[in-house]
Formats: structure tokens, sequence, C-alpha cells
């Protein structure tokens, strides 16, 4: 050992002479590279164990059963690439990659549209709209599922749901299985998945529009800047890095949805409300279909891939 | 702003903010009132009876304070679980030298996109060779696994603002790299940590999918709630209690430390810049 660490630090002695202090900072490299090892490993061990069992795993061998047919406990049988193309040739499937699509792209629309707007009218007046503020954040903490529940009040097919019942204010009579139509049930549950959506982007949005140095409104509104105005050219373009954040985790969240639409639809009606990521689920754990639910599952894995690329390679360049 | 805040903000704002809670307004109505007067729509007020029947009902036709126990127990498990190993690792990817260790950074912390959809075949049969399907072990090693790849990103951002000339003393006055971890880092990032455990809470509470398929008979409450469903007779009130029951904790948990949560959330993705 001792002959090892001898040699190096000759090594950095031309180095040093230069700059007073750097020989203690290269020794001290020195002996860290060597000596950190068994710590850190020690360190890590559980971790590498445990994500290796819950991811690691897991993502080899859903790649590896999507090339195979499995039906109950009987053997698997390899069929190479004939899951996919069963399931490109799906009209079911077809249909449930443009529901994903649309499901995906309105829901992020929707929220994180709407919450950026309201966090720039709240920073008009930070302090008296904080409990309204609130009251929208406080759908961001209610779990999908309990969301769900709640929304079957508001969508009740008969009088009882109170949108039928605000319809039928002016329309009386009114009444729309809003959830047992095809036509209907893709965009409420939209709607109902958004609702829960809109709190994340208007806390970002409004932390970065608080960012903004006060000195710049000031200015703005000496030149005779109106709200409008201040709004449009300060407070959005500064407040964009949150709103990428919040587009960015929307899609994520959008394209896995699960829970508000097992809960609300179910996939129904005839499978209209049906995203990647339920589908998957429908055929492998209802039907038993392993291999076909598998191959569902690395479509969807990349099309989440391809919508976090720009944040891996931000990440990995971090990644010091 | 500047002067006097103007005032149609608050308004606007009120009108989204009332809005917004309609839905749970809806359900605590649905719940504390008969099924015969909520039937025709919970906010029609021509007779208004307070009863806390559906409160008492649905406790013995499901079995939520089993449940709770056991969501309760879930949750606190992968919570503490994530709370004590991301900060070791955390600080071994910071401070230590090892090999593979920027590959193995990469690995871990771009995995926070995957969906968690694309664990449940794999680990489902996994669990059932092993004969764990129904087994705690079944869910909290996937929640805490997957845990890993937000939450030591978020621990590692914190200790890139950490004064290395701190650790380097330590070092040189002898302290190995765990004693390091222990006396110097570890207790001067207790508030990543914690924000790290107020999230890997909320979502362990939550979840439905992971208890759904790999347990059977000890189930959380969002389990329980999915199935307690009026496909036969109208139950929407005691739908309506077990919903509250679900989310009232997470809730006082997410209002609470909503700061924290902001923070974490963007820190998380990396706007840090």
């Amino acid at each position: 050992m001792q002959e090892t660490v001898a040699p190096r630090t000759v090594d950095a002695g031309p180095g040093t002479t230069a700059r007073p202090g750097g020989e203690r900072g290269n020794l001290l490299a020195t002996r860290l590279r060597t000596g950190d090892w068994p710590a850190a490993w020690l360190l890590l061990a559980p971790v590498l164990v445990l994500f290796g069992i819950a991811v690691v795993f897991p993502l080899i061998d859903t790649i590896r059963l999507s090339f195979f047919d499995i039906k109950g406990l009987a053997k698997p049988k390899f069929v190479g690439l004939g899951n996919y193309v069963k399931l490109f040739t799906d009209p079911a499937f077809r249909n449930t990659l443009l529901t994903t699509l649309i499901f995906t792209v309105s829901t992020t629309v929707l929220s994180v549209g709407l919450g950026w707007i309201l966090a720039m009218v709240s920073a008009f007046a930070p302090r008296q709209t904080l409990p309204f503020r609130v009251m929208i954040f406080a759908a961001f903490g209610i779990s999908e599922a309990v969301a769900g529940y709640m929304w079957i009040g508001i969508l009740r097919p008969d009088d009882g749901g109170l949108l039928n019942a605000a319809i039928g204010l002016f329309q009386p009579g009114f009444a729309q299985p809003w959830l047992g139509d095809p036509r209907t049930a893709l965009w409420v549950l939209i709607v109902a998945a958004s609702w829960g959506g809109v709190g994340l982007p208007l806390m970002l949005c409004f932390a970065s529009v608080q960012a903004i140095p006060r000195t710049l409104f000031e200015a703005a509104y000496i030149d005779g800047a109106s709200h409008g105005q201040v709004m449009r050219s300060i407070m959005m373009p500064l407040s964009l890095p949150g709103v990428r954040v919040a587009i960015f985790i929307n899609l994520l969240g959008a394209l896995r949805a699960f829970d508000i639409i097992y809960i609300l639809t179910g996939g129904g009606p005839v499978r209209s409300t049906e995203t990647v990521g339920y589908f998957m689920y429908r055929e492998s754990m209802t039907q038993f279909k392993l291999g076909y639910g598998a191959a569902a599952t690395v479509v969807l894995l990349v099309a989440v891939l391809v919508v976090s690329i720009p944040a891996i390679i931000q990440r990995t360049a971090g990644a010091r | 702003m500047i002067g006097r805040p103007p005032r149609w903000p608050s308004i606007v704002m009120a009108v989204f903010g009332f809005i917004w809670i309609i839905p749970i307004v809806g359900i605590v109505m649905t719940s504390i009132r008969p099924l015969a007067e909520t039937s025709r729509g919970w906010w029609r007020t021509d007779s208004f009876t307070l009863t806390l029947s559906a409160w008492q009902r649905v406790w013995e036709a499901y079995p939520l304070a089993p449940a709770f126990v056991t969501t309760a127990i879930l949750a606190a498990l992968a919570t503490v679980g994530t709370m004590l190993l991301t900060p070791a690792a955390a600080y071994a990817f910071h401070f230590l030298k090892f090999p593979f260790r920027r590959l193995l950074l990469i690995i871990i912390i771009n995995a926070f996109v995957l969906p968690q959809q694309v664990v449940i075949i794999p680990l489902f049969q996994l669990w059932r060779e092993l004969g764990l399907i129904d087994n705690f072990l079944a869910v909290l090693i996937p929640y805490v696994g997957l845990s890993f790849a937000w939450s030591i990103f978020l621990v590692k951002n914190f200790l890139e603002d950490f004064p290395s000339e701190v650790v380097e003393a330590s070092r040189i006055d002898g302290a190995g790299p765990l004693q390091t971890f222990w006396h110097i880092v570890l207790p001067n990032s207790l508030s990543s940590v914690f924000a790290t455990g107020i999230l890997q809470f909320l979502w362990t509470w939550n979840a439905l999918l992971l208890p759904m398929l790999y347990l059977r008979s000890n189930v959380p409450l969002p389990v329980i709630l999915a199935r307690v469903n009026g496909t036969y007779e109208l139950n929407w009130d005691l739908q309506s209690v077990a919903a509250i029951v679900t989310t009232v904790v997470p809730l006082a948990v997410f209002l609470i430390f909503q700061r924290q949560f902001a923070a974490g959330a963007e820190t998380r993705t990396g706007a840090k810049d």
C-alpha cells in the first residue's frame, strides 16, 4: 500500500511547488481515491440491491417477456416480434394510442396552461390570493383514486349529477350519461384528471414569478406599463423554467395514468378511455396475456423515453 | 408589486378557488346526509338532515380500520427505508470516489422516467415464485427501490451546496468516510432527507396499482376504496366516507408541508439553474 502511495506523491511534486497548499490537496485526493472504495460500496450496497430488484431486473425482464407468448402456467413460447406485430395490427390498440395522445396532450395543456395563468394572476396580489391558491393546491394533494370518487358526484348520469343539474337550469330535463357515453367519457376524464394537475404548475410558476427582482416590476410600472404588458413581457418569459418543469412532470404523469381511469371508467365504455398505461394492465393482469402486456409496456416505455430525452440529457450533464 | 395590490386578482382567484373545492364539498356533503336526500343531488337544500349513519355503517361493511393500520404501516416503513438509505447513497455519490460511480449515478437518477407499469409483470412472476404474494415485502421493495431515482437526485442536489471544506477538514483530522458521513454530512442534510420522506409518504399512502396486484388479505385504503362500489345497491354515502378516510392523512401532510413539497418538486427535475 505504502509503496504505491509514495510514487504518486512524488509525481504530484512539480505541480504543487507552484501553488502552496496544493500538495495537501493532492495528497488528500490520492488518499481519498484508494481509501473510499470499501466505504462507498458499503453505503451503496442496500440501494444497489433494492434498485436492482425493483428497477433493473423488471426493465430487462419486461423487454425479454415481450418476445414471448405466455398463456397461464404453460411453457412460454418465443414469438420474436409477434406480439408487436399483433399490437400494431390490433385496431383496439391503435385506438388506445390515439386515446393516449389525446389524454396526455389535453391534460397537460389544460392543467399547465391554467396553472400558469392563475400563478400570474395571483402574483399581482400574493397575500390576498393565498387562501384561494391553497384551495387549488389542495386538489393536488388528493390521490387520483379519491379524486375519481369525488367526480362521480358531479358526473352522475341523472339529474343528481351536478353537471347535468347545472345544464338543466337552462335546458330542463337534461340528462347526459357523461361517463357512459363513448363520445364524452374521454373528455370528462380529461377534465377530472386536470383538476388535480393544476396545483403543481401553479405552485412552480408562482415561485418563479416571486423570484423575479422587484426592481424589474417597478421600472416597468414607472415606464407606464399596464398589468397586461407586465404579465406578457416580464412574468411570462421569466416563469418559463417553471412551465417547462410542470409540462414535463404532467406529460410523464399522464402517460402512466392508471388510478383515475380505473376508478372513473375502467377503460370503458367500449374501451374509449383506455390509454396504453391502462391497456397493459388489462391485457396482462385481467386477461393474463403477460407477453402481450409486456409488449404494450415496452411501447409505453418508448413513448416515455421520447418525452423525457431532453430532461435525461440535462440530468446526465449534471451528474458529476 | 407596487403600491396597493389591485382587487381583480383576488376576485378571479376566488372564483377558481371555489370551483376547485366543489368536488371536495360534494363528497363531504354526501357523507353527512342520508342517501335519500343526496341521491337527487348533494347540493339540494329543500331538506337538510345531518346524519353520521354512513360514517358508522361503513366500518361494519368494509374493513376500513384494519386497512387504515395497514396503510400507515406500509407508508411508515417505506418512508423510513427511503430516509435511511437515500442519504448514505447520495453522500457516497457526491463525496466518495469509486469505480463506475458516474455510470451508476446516471442509471439511477434517470430511472425516474420509468412508468411503474414496467415493473408489474416481472415482479408479479418473481413474487409468485418466491411465495411473496400477499407479503408486505412485495410492495415495500418496489416502493423503496423505485424511490431512489428521485430521492438520491434530490439529496445529492442539496449536497452540491454543502461546503466541501468542512468535509475535507474532517478527513484531514483523521475521520474515515463513514465517520464523516455520520457526524458531519448527515446531521447537516436532514432538511433534504425530510423533504424526501414527505414525498415518499404521500406516494406510498396513495398507491393503488401495486398493492392491488401484490396484496390479497391485508390491503391498504386505496384498494378498499376501489372495492366500495355500488353495482347492485347505491352506496354513494359509504363511498364518500371511505374516500374521506383514505385521503385525510395525506391531504393534511400535503397542506402542512406544501412548501417543502414545492421546493422538492422544483429541485427534483433539475430546475435549480
